[in-house]
């Protein structure tokens, strides 16, 4: 695990400062005598207390971002690193995947379920239902994808985060693009792994009152996308994402006048501030269901809204029935 | 292969003109270059006709016809539309087209074959925008600024000369933001800078294709019939902040991302010492946030051309040219500019055989 080899500069800048060799030294080492260090105290409150009280693995995994981040800051200070078309740096994503993993693990204790599905290779559209004021529930699918078969899925988003300060650069990085027909079409024939949520700001915006119940698909514009890319469905069901945000209210002058889509009101945001971003600690289900077939029917089906929306309507049910399915098996929202 | 015999390059003395013309006198199959411009060309030209001249006037209309040119190569859009107000932009650039094509059009003229140098600019710059754009694709909102408003109404007026002369071949490319030596494009102009002002917040995909590229490009359309309109940018794309560290240099977040128009007003007039003031057009504070990518799929398959450079590689090349400069400036600081000047004054001089009055009075003052 070592940082990246020396830039011919970078050797420079440490001659023209003496003490800047003794700081590089201590920030490389630093990580590790931490951990060294809180690895032996772990082990002695277990010897104390009989328990595990540290966490070890978790810690490692913390370590062990703490070295990835610092190794892809190295070589990304240079520039050596490539973006593709759309933004996407898997390096950095891949940096950054252990602390999503710790929420996906630890926080939300997301189960998966039929991960089987998802092709190793090759084009699939990954279609979602939405829900939780912030758009966590992406995040999850997306650990959940790279856990089964290490590919990253790339999620499609309101153009609006496109005009956001930092997450309009962040959300590119880790392989999310604008939510433009044109920019699904380019990356499915580029044989990607893209993911929709046909109910958009409708899903993430809806009262806590109406929970998991699936809104409007849009126009079917997902279908016809897949139609004519040629490439299957998979149908996903999220349940745990609704509570983490419950959404009393909807203060829609204050939206209208911030350009938001929905101004949330839930028992901590805008109450307690910052902390109201914070969401709820909900215990998760991720459902892939079969592929629906779109990839052998003839492209030319596009073209025909019947059968996009007959298509759009039995991917929506098969979504709804996995939310039914699920709520019932997993008990508490919260502990269980 | 195409009928091109007689050529006329407008623009130049810009950065593409007077090299396409220097690159076509090679070419045997090719009778005669008469290229024209505001300033003497950049390029020592041996058998191309040089007029000073200005594409607004009427008299390009009697020369086209005299010297039965059959193609013109419109190299003279002003792309990096900096040093000139918007106004003097717009005069060149839509007036100035609006009377060549003009020129080219009518019963009796010889014109065969019309080459545009354009902008990837026309597909201005939005949250909602695309990831890659396709020549077909169409700007979703109106135009924002007068630039991009600019290069709308040039290729309008190209698009209605094609429907008009169905048997002309009309070729629009459309550059990205061009670096490689020159120092005055935009993004030559910003990496130069000691700092160079980013959006706050915002780290946009850029595509940069290479000055080479361009001429390239442009000689291969003038050699080859291409009708249609072609994205011309290097592979890939870089982020900004990339660029940056790849050019060894520092970014500084200090345009805002709301009420950008004050800042840039504020920013557009400071100056580092030795340098022009940084007077960003609205495209590019617009470009540097959004950013932009366009699909170089019809330039490969359909145009034919492949280009040398990818977008990193420009950047790297430009960095490249850059450190080198440095290291001959480490030694006697002179004033770039002003033996730049100085050498293309006496080269019109021995051109003409004469000196022109201005350039007299200052090789009297310098005496």
């Amino acid at each position: 695990m070592s940082s990246a080899p020396p830039r011919a500069d970078s050797a420079a800048e440490s001659d023209g400062w003496p003490g800047r060799r003794m700081l590089d030294d201590l920030r490389t080492q630093l990580p590790m005598a931490a951990m060294t260090a809180t690895g032996t105290l772990a082990m002695r409150l277990r010897d104390l207390t009989g328990r595990d009280v540290i966490d070890l693995e978790s810690l490692q995994e913390l370590v062990s971002l703490v070295y990835r981040i610092s190794d892809v800051s190295s070589s990304h200070r240079a520039g050596r690193y490539t973006v593709d078309d759309f933004g996407f740096d898997p390096e950095f994503t891949e940096a950054l995947m252990p602390i999503f993993h710790l929420i996906y693990r630890k926080y939300w204790r997301v189960e998966t379920f039929g991960a089987e599905v998802l092709p190793e290779r090759g084009g699939a559209l990954l279609v979602s239902n939405h829900a939780g004021v912030l758009p966590w529930d992406g995040a999850m699918i997306k650990v959940a994808v790279f856990e089964a078969v290490e590919r990253h899925a790339r999620a499609l988003v309101a153009s609006w985060f496109g005009s956001l300060p930092t997450l309009s650069w962040l959300l590119r990085r880790t392989g999310q693009t604008n939510g433009h027909p044109d920019d699904s079409l380019r990356l499915l024939r580029r044989r990607e792994l893209v993911l929709v949520f046909p109910e958009g700001v409708r899903g993430t915006g809806k009262p806590f009152s109406e929970r998991y119940k699936l809104r409007r698909f849009g126009r079917g514009g997902f279908v016809e996308v897949a139609l004519r890319a040629g490439v299957p469905i998979i149908p996903i069901s999220v349940v745990g994402s609704e509570e983490i945000h419950p959404m009393l209210a909807d203060l829609r002058p204050v939206a209208r006048m911030l350009g938001l889509p929905y101004f949330p009101v839930t028992p901590t945001w805008p109450l307690l501030g910052p902390l109201g971003l914070v969401p709820l600690p909900s215990r998760w289900r991720i459902r892939f269901h079969p592929m629906v077939r779109t990839d052998e029917r003839d492209p030319g089906e596009a073209d025909d809204p019947a059968h996009v929306m007959r298509i759009s309507d039995q991917v929506r049910d098969v979504i709804q029935d996995g939310l039914t399915l699920d709520l019932a098996e997993r008990g508490g929202v919260f502990r269980g | 292969m195409s009928g091109t015999r007689r050529v006329l390059v407008t623009g130049a003395s810009g950065l593409l003109g007077g090299r396409l013309a220097s690159r076509l006198e090679a070419d045997p199959a090719i009778e005669r270059i008469v290229a024209v411009g505001t300033r003497p060309p950049s390029v020592d030209l041996q058998r191309t006709d040089f007029l000073r001249a200005d594409i607004r006037h009427s008299a390009i209309a009697r020369l086209v016809r005299t010297l039965e040119l059959d193609t013109v190569v419109h190299t003279g859009l002003i792309l990096d539309p900096q040093r000139v107000t918007a106004h003097a932009a717009h005069e060149t650039n839509v007036i100035g087209t609006m009377n060549l094509i003009a020129a080219c059009g009518g019963s009796d003229s010889p014109v065969c074959k019309l080459i545009v140098a354009s902008s990837t600019a026309i597909y201005g710059a939005e949250p909602a925008d695309p990831s890659l754009w396709s020549e077909s694709m169409p700007r979703a909102v109106p135009a924002r600024d007068p630039f991009t408003r600019d290069i709308d109404e040039v290729e309008s007026y190209v698009a209605a000369f094609a429907q008009r002369v169905p048997a002309a071949v009309v070729t629009v490319l459309r550059f990205a933001d061009m670096l490689g030596r020159s120092r005055t494009t935009t993004f030559a102009r910003l990496f130069d800078l000691p700092v160079v002002p980013t959006v706050f917040g915002f780290d946009p995909r850029l595509q940069f294709v290479h000055e080479d590229d361009c001429v390239a490009v442009l000689e291969h359309a003038v050699t080859h019939d291409r009708p249609g309109t072609f994205n011309v940018a290097g592979s890939g794309v870089v982020v900004l902040s990339q660029a940056i560290s790849m050019l060894h240099r520092r970014g500084a977040p200090v345009i805002p991302f709301v009420a950008s128009g004050p800042a840039m007003f504020v920013l557009n007039r400071m100056r580092s010492p030795g340098s022009p003031p940084l007077a960003l057009p609205a495209h590019i504070v617009r470009l540097l946030r959004f950013g932009r990518g366009v699909d170089t799929t019809a330039l490969r398959d359909v145009f034919g051309a492949s280009l040398r450079y990818t977008t990193a590689e420009a950047v790297v090349d430009r960095g490249a040219h850059r450190s080198g400069r440095e290291r001959r400036d480490s030694g006697a600081r002179g004033d770039d500019e002003e033996s730049l000047e100085r050498f293309i004054e006496t080269r019109t001089a021995a051109w003409n055989g004469h000196h022109t009055p201005a350039s007299r009075r200052r090789a009297g003052a310098r005496a």
